[in-house]
């Protein structure tokens, strides 16, 4: 504290950060949690509708959690311990889900599954209602083991290879060191991931909203309580009842990794060598990630497919005409607005993540634990809640001379902290305080310091912040949801609006080319960075 | 000057005055409180009590980057994206010193220490050896009032570090820059230094030249600290002005009286004997001005310069030194040693 009355600066630069968490990440949430009021409260919870989707809900994460973590864990173990061919092959299919909005699986699943999809109707003649239970739980699962799939073999390609080659020399087999070495070393990150899977699960918005039908979980039903029925009160009961379930998901996250772990998607190969699998083991990985991949091919395959043919699946005739569709009016500025905020989103959430970062790690000042909180705290805010929460507090009429633009710009600054925020502190830690001491001993202020001396050497967490968010930016849609304007409307806006109005051929079009966009922007940062970026898969 | 870290007492109450000019070194062994209070000096903590004063002037309230006390590290802490010039010339482009003096001064003070031609290597380039010298050269540019040392030699090999030490020491003396020097190992502090201060335990036990505090320690924590020694349990028999007669086993020698400590008669006290000041002989009559004594050899170990021998003296090994050991065939079996009665130190317990 005493440094700080020493260097005003600091101290104006460490009001400013409070000021801003306070304002957009603070503020937004306590409006939803107040609104309905005790007595909103009370009536809510004695009408009794929050009782079907919560009870949809928990069912419906138990169930895509585990099928999602089990078939994720095959493919990290084959892509970690097996010998199997093809490998960066597998790698790229396992990151491309990421790049793109969970939810256009479900547009996918009607596609191949629906009353008059190409697998049920075209090839068996059935019109089967898909939608419900069994749909969310199928969509879901392959929507989200890829994530499971990352953050799992992060944890697996962590653990100490020497202690599993010290087993294997005291005489175990590979199937006994998994079980008695890797398995109860990686078990905290373990439990960590399949955590963290579950609140992507509990979360997910947009595929039940596309698949539920009258299966409603608590994300689709705040959303239609607003949009459907303007009963913003029982929407912010809903959605308070939503975030309680998350951060109870997310405090036993933590409690498991500290907070502390986060993924990035770097493609680096272990430095030691693990011990051999037998070839058999290899073989069985190989065919399944041979059909994991299949399946993620068949799903995205169906979407580019979709998009270059006049009508899928009954008239297969290539035409870019749904790409004209999507360059042009309203669409083509959603898909501009879509790359200038999630651009300036990332930018700016990267560097204030590790500006805050920096204030808290090598900070003396009292407070720390409370704002080293509130920076992690979004990762367990659900999109729908943190939605509603600028819906609440910022769509005032006293604020309209604002660009609502920046509405949604700031929603994804905020709310992708954590990532970036935690790449800093981790990036933080691998440098000792001794270089910022040596600045400052040689008449350098702590600011200055940390431009000249540690901002350099941070640039790994700078570009897993930036990448991330701007990833996360692409594909959001319900942090949205509630935010766009005609004028700002954007990707996941409309792919979700035109799925909506069953235009099948503009939302595949809309959806290869956002995820498209991403790519080559992607691409683009890589040859900027020199190759040298890494995504952080995880939410922190 | 104290300083608590939650309920730890790491400085307690140390107070002591650095001459100006002077080749100053906090002695100690880890924990003893020596580095948190170089870096209180530094400005990286703030004391919980007390003043520290820098040529006169109250520095408390002063940020570290303001105070004028330069530090080399003991992991050198090189930026590792700068070059060894980026390096150098860091503090001064932070005092926004003009460029062409800046270059002066980067060249000068890179010649100084022997690295002129490296200008251009990254700190991943360098040895060791190289890359202290970088570091003392980065903090020597911006002419600090005081230089400060954290174990600066510690990670280098014995042969480097020895070589340094003279280094260090020449360069000192040619600036006549305060240097406040923090290291662990007493070869090291009695070698460089002009004063030093032994501390322990958060308190400094002994302040002052080298020579006072290896022959005259104040403390049996202090005699044993700096060096090997012999410390034997007397009882103080008889007072004199300047000399105190003391008894030990069946012997009887009359010793120097420290001063400024008290001693009275019938009291026990150490006797302190450094094992250089012993001469050891085949048993035959030793030399008669001195305290004699018989023993047999125990062991004893070649150290290269010395012969080391544990000495059996009735029930008790004294540990003794002979100088040039390649001049005469190891002894064994009965001694005889003898000392000067003023190499032996009284210790007041």
């Amino acid at each position: 504290m005493r440094s700080l009355r020493r260097e005003p600066v600091l101290l104006l630069a460490l009001l400013a950060v409070v000021a801003l968490v306070l304002t957009f990440i603070v503020y937004p949430q306590v409006q939803v949690v107040i609104a309905p009021g005790p007595s909103g409260y009370v009536d809510f919870l004695q009408g009794g509708t929050w009782i079907g989707p919560l009870r949809n809900s928990v069912e419906v994460t138990l169930l895509s959690t585990t099928t999602a973590v089990l078939l994720g864990f095959v493919y990290a173990y084959a892509m970690v311990y097996s010998h199997m061919p093809w490998k960066p092959f597998f790698r790229v299919i396992g990151i491309l889900p990421l790049l793109s909005p969970p939810f256009v699986v479900a547009a996918s699943y009607l596609l191949l599954f629906g009353p008059r999809g190409i697998v049920t109707y075209g090839v068996f003649g059935q019109s089967p209602i898909i939608f419900g239970l069994f749909g969310i739980w199928g969509v879901q699962t392959i929507a989200y083991f890829p994530f499971a799939y990352q953050l799992i073999a992060d944890v697996l390609s962590r653990s100490d290879a020497r202690m599993e080659q010290a087993a294997r020399n005291l005489g175990a087999g590979p199937w006994r060191v998994f079980w008695t070495v890797t398995l109860p070393l990686s078990r905290p990150g373990l439990g960590a991931a399949i955590l963290t899977t579950a609140i992507y699960v509990l979360e997910d918005f947009g595929n039940p909203q596309i698949i539920g039908g009258i299966f409603t979980v608590l994300p689709t039903q705040a959303y239609s309580l607003i949009s459907g029925f303007g009963d913003f009160t029982s929407a912010a009961a809903v959605s308070t009842i939503l975030l309680l379930l998350a951060l109870g998901l997310y405090v036993a996250k933590i409690r498991l990794d500290g907070g502390r772990a986060f993924v990035t998607v770097s493609g680096r190969a272990s430095s030691m060598p693990r011990p051999p699998v037998p070839l058999g083991l290899s073989a069985a990985c190989f065919v399944a990630c041979l059909a994991l991949a299949a399946l993620l091919v068949l799903v995205y395959g169906t979407l580019v497919v979709s998009a270059f043919t006049a009508v899928f699946p009954t008239n297969l005739t290539f035409t870019v005409r749904h790409f004209e569709f999507v360059a042009t009016g309203t669409n083509g500025d959603a898909l501009r607005n879509t790359l200038t905020f999630s651009v300036v989103a990332a930018a700016f959430s990267a560097v204030f993540a590790l500006f805050a970062g920096w204030l808290v790690q090598r900070g003396t000042w009292p407070g720390r634990g409370a704002l080293d909180f509130l920076l992690i705290m979004p990762a367990a805010i659900p999109g729908i809640f943190f939605g509603i929460g600028y819906l609440t507090a910022f769509n005032q009429a006293w604020l309209d001379w604002v660009n609502r633009g920046w509405l949604i710009i700031i929603a994804m600054i905020f709310w992708n902290i954590p990532v970036g925020y935690q790449a800093a502190v981790a990036g933080l830690r691998q440098v000792d305080r001794s270089l910022d001491e040596a600045a400052t001993s040689l008449g350098a202020s702590k600011l200055r310091g940390f431009r000249d001396v540690l901002v350099p050497m941070l640039g790994g967490s700078l570009r897993v912040g930036f990448v991330t968010t701007f990833v996360r930016a692409v594909t959001t849609l319900s942090v949205v949801i509630f935010l766009f304007t005609p004028a700002t409307t954007v990707a996941t806006i409309r792919i979700y609006q035109l799925v909506n109005d069953l235009n099948w051929g503009g939302a595949t079009a809309f959806t290869v080319a956002d995820i498209g966009m991403a790519i080559v922007a992607l691409v683009i940062f890589a040859a900027l960075a020199r190759g040298r970026i890494a995504l952080g898969a995880a939410r922190a | 000057m104290t300083k608590r870290f939650g309920g730890v007492t790491a400085v307690d109450d140390v107070s002591f005055d650095v001459p100006k000019g002077a080749f100053a070194t906090l002695l100690g062994p880890s924990g003893c409180g020596k580095t948190t209070t170089l870096r209180t000096i530094a400005g990286f903590y703030d004391p919980d009590a007390g003043d520290i004063q820098i040529g006169g002037r109250r520095v408390n309230e002063l940020p570290a980057h303001r105070r004028g006390t330069a530090m080399v590290f003991q992991d050198y802490a090189l930026f590792p994206h700068m070059t060894v010039r980026d390096n150098v010339a860091y503090g001064l482009r932070v005092a926004h010193t003009g460029a062409a003096e800046r270059t002066r001064r980067v060249r000068e003070t890179l010649a100084f220490v022997g690295l002129t031609g490296l200008e251009d290597r990254w700190p991943s380039q360098l040895s060791g050896g190289q890359q202290q010298r970088v570091a003392v050269a980065r903090a020597l540019v911006i002419e600090p009032q005081v230089l400060l040392l954290d174990e600066p030699l510690s990670n280098l090999d014995a042969k480097l570090r020895e070589q340094l030490r003279v280094e260090l020491r020449t360069l000192q003396r040619r600036l006549g820059m305060t240097f406040v020097y923090v290291t662990h190992d007493q070869g090291e502090a009695l070698s460089l230094s002009d004063w030093i201060a032994v501390m322990n335990a958060g308190k400094v036990e002994q302040a002052g030249e080298p020579w006072e505090i290896y022959y005259h320690p104040r403390t049996a924590f202090l005699a044993d600290f700096v060096g090997a020694v012999n410390l034997v349990p007397a009882r103080v028999s008889e007072l004199a002005e300047t000399t105190v007669t003391v008894t030990f086993g069946t012997h009887r020698a009359q010793v120097r009286r420290p001063p400024d400590v008290t001693v009275t008669a019938g009291h026990d006290v150490l006797l302190c004997v450094r094992p250089e000041s012993f001469s050891i002989t085949p048993a035959a009559p030793a030399d008669r001005n001195g305290i004699a004594l018989e023993g047999t050899v125990a062991r004893r170990a070649f150290l290269g310069d010395t012969m080391r021998y544990w000495v059996r003296v009735d029930d008790r090994e004294w540990i003794v030194d002979q100088p040039d050991p390649g001049a005469a065939s190891p002894l064994d079996g009965a001694v005889s040693l003898s000392v000067r009665p003023e190499r032996v130190h009284v210790i007041a317990e």
